[in-house]
Parts: structure tokens; C-alpha cells; sequence
């Protein structure tokens, strides 16, 4: 029987606490722990806006995956990678092998190497497959700004990232079986959900195993060696920073209000009809007028050319207002006919002068 | 042990026989051995000794046992290096081509050994290099006429070996 390799000494019994906000279940409104967590990874030391992540950062993803994830030792040493991804240019083949090659500078087998197709497809990634058009932008984070005088907001946005889908081919190359079993064993447990994932500026992205092929040399008379080829496809996506926008946010808000400063026609016809021109067409049946005594005046006469309910609305420096029609003075609701003459008399609050206005509710 | 037995080779006994043979062999092999003088060092794998796989018979360069190695000679040709690479164009590999040994079977038989499929031979390409090959066809079969003097008997086989990477031998 063999012996357990990974032997647990601490076992963590206490369950997880709830998160606070919702400790009976995400209710969709907060951003759950995790979601904020991953955010904090693509922003982690830099800008409030992710970084890059652009065909070079993927690649190195994948170099990354293949010599931490796939690690495979043979006979006690560990089979070398092949520390990039190989171009055309032949010297830089041998300026990342020369640690392990031969007194001829070939690679000196066992190793890796990963080799990427030139062509970068549109991406396959369902979540991110033909969902957004025209390249819209879509909040990502507001941040606070201070210009000396004013607190504000920048409103940082982000179009939605364009999926890639690069296949690369990884090889070993080996001259014997045991290892090519080894690292066999270990891509096939790594894969044994289909897909596995590399990690890129705060970014996982999921990595499939697409196919298993062998392309081994065992001629009669040739040196004979092992090379398989284990196909993936990475499900990467283009974050571009230089599609990102930063807008400043309303920092300061002003209200503007327009008055109508002319008065009301005398005569009969609509109120909001002046010189045939209509004003105040939202309420036609309203007029607010508005009486200036000056600092002797605490008397206004007005004649009336229209039938109206008259109702203080707003006054200033008036400790008290009578109302006389026709030489009657009016007590409760003040109501005018055609050519009554309205006496209003106040009682100053203080010395000076006062104001008031009155809304007239007109009948015809 | 009974001893073998042997049958005369009478052919072409009008014009050759076997002092036309032993003279033809010691002429070619003093040219070959005399004059040439190409040295080979033959590194024998001891199967018993080595210790292999349970399933695939393989060994690590550490694990494999040779026999004593042995000087001898044969007249050597080796092939160009062919310019190849280990995927579609990259991974460059630039290696010896292969090595065709011709050695006098009755030199193999003065020095006692055999040479056999997966044996290694070092060839001392300069004087501070020294080349492993292995063998990759050992020349057992000689029944053609080119190995032979005039169809009378064959003289020597044609050893070829391939290259092997320092991985794989590098001397012992």
C-alpha cells in the first residue's frame, strides 16, 4: 500500500462565516466579497482602470502555466522549458537555450517548448461572444478628485474586452518513455475538467486541452527520440487601455430660473394673451402679480377687467393685509368681478419698503 | 562440445583461393589498419548488468553497465549534417549525420569482441572531441556479393550508426 503524500495536520472545523450583507444568500444587490476581491486584483498596483492585457501578456500567461502548472521532473531533475515563445528570428532560439544545449548548441533533450500558431482567431468565450455592439463604453469606477477649490468625480469607462482565442502548441521531446508518461499524468490531472487557468494581471483566463498528438521520430536508422504535442487553446480577451475614458463627473450643480417680467393685458380675453402673443401657456387660467409699496406707500388700488380668486402667495415686510372691494372690505376668500376695484391696504412689519404677490385664479 | 563443422569454399577455385583470400585480407588490412589508421572505441552495453526498467526495458545514462571498452579500427565515413528542426521550423537541430563503419571481421575476431545493435562507438573527431554513436545496424548480414572478395567469401561488415545526443551517452 502506498504511503499518502499530501498528509493534512490542521483541519479548519469552524465553518466559514456569512458574509454580512447577505448571510441568507446573495440578494443581488451588493457585490459579493469575491467579486470585489477579483477586482481588486486587476486594479492591484496601478490606476483605478485595469491594466493592458494584450497578445504578448497572454502568451506570457501561458509560458507562466506550462513552467509552474506543468512542472515535470524526470530521474530527479526537472525537464526545462523553453523560457518564450519562438519566433523567426533563429538566434533568439539559441539565446533561450543555450543553458541546456550541447557542445553543438542543440537543445539538450528532455525539454518543453511552446510553440504559438501566428493567427489569433475571435475569441470562443461565450460570456464575452457578440454581446455588445459598437464598442460602447460602460462604467467602471468613479474617483474622487479635488482641484484645490472643489471636490468632484471622475467617471472612469472601459468598452467591453474583445475575446481571442490563441492555440498553442506544447511539446515535449524526450528520449524515453517514463518521461513522457510524467508529464502526461500531470497535463491529464490538470485537465480533468476540461480546462485549467492561467493568471494574467488579476485576470483568469481559462485555458482548454484541445487535443493529444504524437510526432515521435523512431526510424531504423536515425536518432530516435519522443516528441508529442499537446494542443491548447487559451480563451484570452483584448483590454486596451488606450480605449478607456475618464469624463469628469458634475461636480457643481446651478439652477436656473426664468421669469416672465411683462404684465397683463387690461380687457377682456385670456389672461396669458398678451399682445397676441401667448404667454404662461402651462397655466392660462393663473396670474401672479406682484405689488411694490415703496417705503410710504401702504396702499394699492387695482380695477379688474376679469373675474379672479385672489390668494396671497408671498409677501415681505407685511405684518397684515385687508382687502376692500368696492369700498367693502372682504374677510376669507377674496373674489373679484368684471370692473370691481380691489383696495389692498397692509401693515408694514418694519419701516421701508414691502412686496406681495398675489395669485389671481381667473374665471373669464 | 563437438566441434563445427566446416564445409571448403571451393568457388572460383580456378583463379582464387584461400591464400588469394588471406593475402587480399592482410594487404587490406595493413593498408587499413597501417596506413589509415581510423580509431574507433567500442562502448559494449552489458545487458545482464544494467539495470532496467520492469516495464520498458529503459535505463538512464546512469544506469546502464558497459563492458571494458575497446580500441579497434575500420575505415569510416560520415554523412553531412543534416539541417533539421524539432517543430515546423523551429527548435533548430544541427546534428552529425550518420557514421558507416567497414571493419575486417577478422580484426573483430583478433580482438575478440562482437558488435551488436544499440552499442555505442566514440569516434575522436578532434583531439579534444570525442563523438558517440550507436549502432543502429550492426553488419551481421553479409551474404551479399559486395562483401565479399569476387563472390568467393565475405571479409568485412558495414557497420552504420546514428548519432546520440550527450543525454543519451557521453562516455563512461
Amino acid at each position: 500500500m502506498s504511503i499518502p503524500k499530501k498528509v493534512k495536520t490542521n483541519i479548519n472545523i469552524s465553518p466559514r462565516p456569512p458574509q454580512p450583507q447577505y448571510d441568507s444568500g446573495y440578494n443581488g444587490l451588493t457585490t459579493p466579497n469575491r467579486r470585489r476581491e477579483l477586482s481588486e486584483l486587476i486594479t492591484e498596483d496601478g490606476t483605478f482602470l485595469p491594466k493592458s492585457v494584450l497578445h504578448a501578456d497572454m502568451d506570457r500567461g501561458m509560458l507562466d502555466f506550462v513552467e509552474k502548472e506543468l512542472d515535470t521532473t524526470a530521474s530527479g531533475k526537472r525537464i526545462p522549458v523553453i523560457d518564450r515563445i519562438l519566433t523567426l528570428q533563429r538566434w533568439g532560439e539559441f539565446s533561450q537555450t543555450w543553458s541546456f544545449s550541447t557542445e553543438d548548441k542543440n537543445v539538450e533533450l528532455p525539454f518543453i517548448v511552446v510553440v504559438r500558431k501566428p493567427d489569433v482567431q475571435y475569441g470562443t468565450n461565450p460570456s464575452l461572444l457578440y454581446t455588445i455592439p459598437d464598442r460602447k463604453q460602460f462604467h467602471f469606477a468613479k474617483v474622487p478628485t479635488w482641484d484645490g477649490n472643489r471636490k468632484g468625480m471622475d467617471i472612469y469607462t472601459i468598452p467591453q474586452p474583445i475575446p481571442v482565442d490563441i492555440i498553442y502548441d506544447v511539446k515535449i521531446i524526450c528520449n524515453r518513455m517514463r518521461e513522457l508518461n510524467r508529464f502526461n499524468k500531470i497535463v491529464m490531472q490538470k485537465f480533468s475538467s476540461r480546462q485549467a487557468y492561467t493568471f494574467v494581471k488579476g485576470h483568469y483566463i481559462p485555458i482548454i486541452l484541445n487535443s493529444l498528438g504524437d510526432e515521435s521520430v523512431i526510424d531504423t536508422e536515425e536518432r530516435r527520440y519522443y516528441q508529442q504535442n499537446y494542443q491548447f487553446q487559451l480563451q484570452g480577451f483584448l483590454i486596451d487601455e488606450d480605449e478607456f475614458e475618464v469624463k469628469p463627473a458634475i461636480s457643481r450643480s446651478i439652477l436656473f430660473f426664468d421669469a416672465e417680467t411683462n404684465t397683463k393685458n387690461a380687457g377682456k380675453g385670456s389672461p396669458s394673451i398678451v399682445d397676441q402673443k401667448e404667454m404662461n401657456i402651462y397655466n392660462k387660467n393663473k396670474y401672479r402679480r406682484k405689488l411694490d409699496f415703496t417705503a410710504l406707500e401702504t396702499t394699492k388700488t387695482i380695477t379688474y377687467s376679469y373675474k379672479a380668486t385672489i390668494t396671497l402667495v408671498r409677501s415681505d415686510n407685511v405684518a397684515s393685509v385687508v382687502y376692500t372691494i368696492n369700498g367693502t372690505t372682504t374677510q376669507g376668500k377674496v373674489e373679484v368681478n368684471i370692473g370691481d376695484v380691489l383696495l389692498i391696504t397692509i401693515v408694514k412689519s418694519a419701516g421701508g419698503t414691502a412686496q406681495m404677490v398675489l395669485e389671481e385664479l381667473i374665471y373669464s | 562440445m563437438a566441434e563445427q563443422k566446416k564445409i571448403p569454399i571451393t568457388r572460383i577455385s580456378r583463379f582464387f583461393g584461400s591464400q588469394d583470400f588471406k593475402l587480399e585480407q592482410d594487404m587490406g588490412m595493413e593498408w587499413l589498419h597501417g596506413d589509415m589508421h581510423f580509431t574507433l572505441v567500442l562502448f559494449r552495453v552489458d545487458k545482464k548488468k544494467t539495470d532496467v526498467d520492469d516495464v520498458y526495458g529503459e535505463a538512464g545514462p546512469e544506469e546502464i553497465r558497459y563492458k571494458a571498452p575497446v580500441e579497434f579500427n575500420g575505415y569510416v565515413n560520415i554523412t553531412s549534417p543534416q539541417n533539421k528542426t524539432y517543430s515546423s521550423g523551429l527548435v533548430n537541430q544541427m546534428e552529425p549525420g550518420n557514421m558507416t563503419v567497414s571493419v575486417y571481421m577478422k580484426h573483430l575476431d583478433e580482438l575478440n569482441i562482437d558488435v551488436s545493435y544499440g552499442d555505442y562507438i566514440g569516434y575522436a573527431e578532434t583531439e579534444d572531441r570525442m563523438r558517440y554513436y550507436v549502432v543502429t545496424n550492426d553488419g551481421r548480414v553479409v551474404s551479399d556479393n559486395a562483401h565479399t572478395i569476387g563472390g568467393y567469401k565475405p571479409f568485412f561488415r558495414t557497420i552504420i550508426c546514428s548519432y546520440v545526443s550527450p543525454n543519451e551517452f557521453n562516455g563512461i
